[in-house]
């Protein structure tokens, strides 16, 4: 068969594409749309059975779900602590590691190495360092630094296991956002900076008014990828805690592996996941409507 | 406009191909239709002789031995032996660590590519045959009736369900007390303890050893661990017909077994690890940091090797008004009606359950289930089975119910709240009850 030149130039990037998206639509395309499927079914895990058609019962039972409340109140209060915390602190790193007269590459390698460890390593060394009463972290608070008098119960107790998993997504990710403000300060002009010096601004004032906003589309940037992130927690809840004691640390991921897997009701964790999906579009979409301005750099 | 138009195109083809290429999962015998399988004789002896020049057929089996000593044992010994008389099979192991293993388990079912055979929990097996996921044996092997007369009656009988038999007992097991004798020396404790008063003399004995030190630790407050509490305070999860749990979980005797651990946590006999967040026992026994454990026919092999030095003894689980009742472990194989290798599989099975194979098992530590071999010389005279066999003759087994793993979550979440002292013992049971009554009814 021959094709004319330019059929050619037009299916040979095609040809190109299509080990790839061969590839995205069996690993996600045809999972997400058959989890939608799924969570319109009172799902039947077995071959042969058949999954009767419920309609939105697996949606409208989410919303009387006690458990599937504190999920998403927990998951929440992970995304809004861990976020403004990875943040804050890797804009702190990224300024200082960007004033160091030399051995920027060290100092940088040495954040990024949490961001490439493994979560289930770093997860079971987290629940490691938080026994009680015999762990390393309440050793150093009740013998070394006298903060507290007996060791606390940070796994058992409700209102203290989320803190282990808040603390280790915060340490883990200050990484990431480090190395993506450390390329943006690369790149606000040194001119802007002489020149508001010259002005009599000071440090501050040179970082408010100059250096943010040229970076503020990379801040937001990070901002909407991390919260994604955020609310897709699930590895170290499920290594630290288990969602336990009693389902209390919980988050939303984890709720619906829980119900899909250990209850086999794979439509309820289908429509919880989609219910989160819908969250995290419609937060996604309105930071990016409202936070990201037209730039005029020059 | 053209150009995105080739992109909806090919976009959509492959959206179409991949789902075309999904629905291609092997094809599994569906659940709906179970015909009975009738196993060709596999003994006669015309048709040997073709099997014998056809490829060996390989049939797979998974299992959670530990992977230290037992499924060395299965792989190097057992499985040689069995392809060595059997040159027709071929057994292909699978070790998937026990707390990973319901899951892959299912989502392997799922996918129709079960394996052949597995090893699983006894508390699996109605859950697993309630989903139409198991081999009815008793058509599988056909004079199964004689056949399942040589097992033990106990653990025969948790292969039960809707009164049909999904599989046979492979090991049984038990918890019993191992003591510490370094630390009941230290605190001058003369004899282990046998009834419930005696055990809080000894802890409080324990406790003048030090701060950190601990009577008795488990690692939560799954059935597993509080069942053996329960019992033997004459407690129980449901009634015996498994109808109700109310007056039954939340009766006197069962609240008395949560009041117990509540007040020996409160007053530091047991280790607080008991409510969430786990504890290296081994090590801490090891260590002498904890005094008793209630501990498996694998703790001597498995914990020898850790610490080759520890003396520690065993006793029965201390008595209380139920008297001394621990609880019924063990291991069922069971055979997955999506096989197509049932009669390899069944060979493999029977020699796994043959006499000769339970006594090897032995070695590892595992407690045969045949009658016969309960009563051989290897049993009688073995270092530890003894305690084992003893405390077995009183052990219960966990609610056999296809909903155990959410009704065994209920009881979880409860204990933990209750050992807290977030809820008073009884509040917390009754919360339970109201919880557990109506996942009972099976439709």
């Amino acid at each position: 068969m021959y094709l004319s030149l330019k059929t050619q130039k037009k299916l040979m990037p095609l040809l190109f594409l299509i080990p790839g998206l061969l590839f995205f639509a069996i690993f996600q395309i045809y999972p997400l749309l058959k989890g939608f499927q799924m969570s319109f079914l009172d799902w039947q895990i077995m071959p042969g059975k058949v999954s009767e058609f419920v309609g939105l019962d697996n949606y409208a039972r989410a919303f009387n779900d006690v458990v599937f409340g504190r999920a998403f109140k927990n998951t929440l209060i992970y995304t809004l602590v861990t976020v403004p915390g990875q943040m804050i602190i890797a804009m702190i790193v990224a300024i200082l590691i960007n004033s160091l007269p030399k051995g920027k590459t060290l100092f940088r390698a040495l954040y990024y190495i949490p961001v490439i460890t493994s979560w289930v390593i770093v997860s079971l060394l987290i629940r490691y360092f938080f026994q009680s009463p015999n762990g390393i972290v309440n050793y150093f608070l009740v013998e070394v630094f006298h903060l507290v008098e007996k060791p606390l119960p940070w796994l058992r107790d409700p209102a203290l296991a989320f803190v282990p998993i808040l603390i280790l997504g915060i340490w883990k990710g200050i990484g990431w956002s480090m190395v993506i403000y450390l390329a943006a300060l690369a790149g606000v002009p040194k001119e802007l900076e002489e020149a508001s010096a010259m002005d009599g601004a000071n440090g501050w004032q040179n970082f408010w008014h100059i250096t943010m906003p040229l970076i503020s589309p990379t801040i937001v940037f990070t901002m909407v990828m991390l919260l994604i992130g955020g609310f897709n927690v699930f590895i170290s809840v499920y290594l630290i805690t288990g969602g336990g004691p009693r389902q209390m640390t919980e988050v939303m991921l984890s709720y619906a592996y829980h119900q899909a897997f250990d209850f086999l009701d794979f439509g309820y964790g289908a429509a919880l996941s989609y219910l989160m999906a819908a969250l995290i579009i419609t937060l996604s979409f309105l930071q990016i409507k409202l936070l990201r301005k037209p730039q005029e750099i020059y | 406009m053209k150009k995105r138009s080739y992109l909806f195109i090919a976009l959509s083809a492959i959206i179409a191909l991949s789902m075309l290429l999904a629905a291609c999962t092997p094809t599994a015998p569906s659940v709906s239709e179970q015909e009975p399988q009738q196993p060709a004789q596999s003994n006669d002896s015309s048709s040997s002789s073709v099997e014998k020049e056809a490829a060996p057929v390989t049939i797979s089996f998974w299992h959670a031995y530990n992977a230290d000593v037992e499924a060395v044992y299965l792989e190097e010994t057992l499985i040689p032996e069995f392809e060595a008389a059997n040159p027709d099979v071929k057994v292909e192991s699978v070790l998937v660590p026990y707390d990973q293993f319901r899951r892959k388990l299912l989502i392997a079912l799922s996918g129709g590519t079960a394996p052949d055979l597995a090893r699983v929990d006894i508390i699996w097996v109605p859950e697993l045959a309630d989903q139409g996921a198991l081999a009815n044996l008793e058509e599988v092997i056909p004079d199964f009736a004689t056949y399942s007369e040589q097992f033990l009656p106990g653990p025969l009988s948790t292969n039960l369900y809707n009164g049909k038999h999904f599989g046979l007992p492979l090991d049984t097991n038990t918890r019993v007390m191992v003591y510490n004798k370094d630390m009941f020396a230290a605190a001058g404790i003369e004899k282990a303890p046998e009834t419930m008063a005696e055990l809080l003399t000894a802890c409080e004995k324990i406790k003048t050893l030090g701060d950190d030190k601990f009577c008795f630790a488990d690692g939560g407050t799954y059935a597993w661990a509080v069942n053996p509490w329960i019992w033997s305070f004459g407690g129980d999860v449901t009634d015996e017909s498994i109808t109700t749990s109310t007056g039954v979980f939340n009766g006197a005797n069962t609240v008395a077994a949560y009041q117990f651990l509540k007040d020996n946590i409160e007053n530091g006999y047991m280790h607080p690890g008991m409510l969430g967040g786990g504890v290296d026992s081994w090590g801490g026994f090891g260590q002498d940091q904890i005094a008793m454990l209630l501990e498996g026919p694998w703790f001597p092999p498995l914990f020898g090797g850790q610490f080759p030095d520890k003396e520690y003894g065993m006793t029965l689980m201390p008595a209380g008004d139920g008297g001394s009742v621990s609880v019924v472990g063990g291991e069922d194989i069971v055979m997955f009606q999506q096989s197509d290798k049932k009669d390899a599989a069944t060979k493999f099975m029977k020699y796994l359950l043959s006499e000769e194979t339970q006594l090897k098992l032995v070695s590892v530590g595992q407690m045969p289930v045949l009658k016969s071999a309960v009563e051989s010389d290897t049993i009688k005279n073995h270092e530890f089975f003894g305690i084992f066999l003893e405390q077995l003759t009183t052990a219960k087994a966990r609610t056999p119910h296809p909903r155990w793993s959410k009704i065994e979550e209920i009881m979880t979440n409860a204990g933990s709240a209750i050992l807290n002292g977030e809820v008073s013992v009884k509040v917390g049971l009754d919360d339970a009850v109201s919880q557990i009554d109506p996942l009972l009814p099976i439709e």
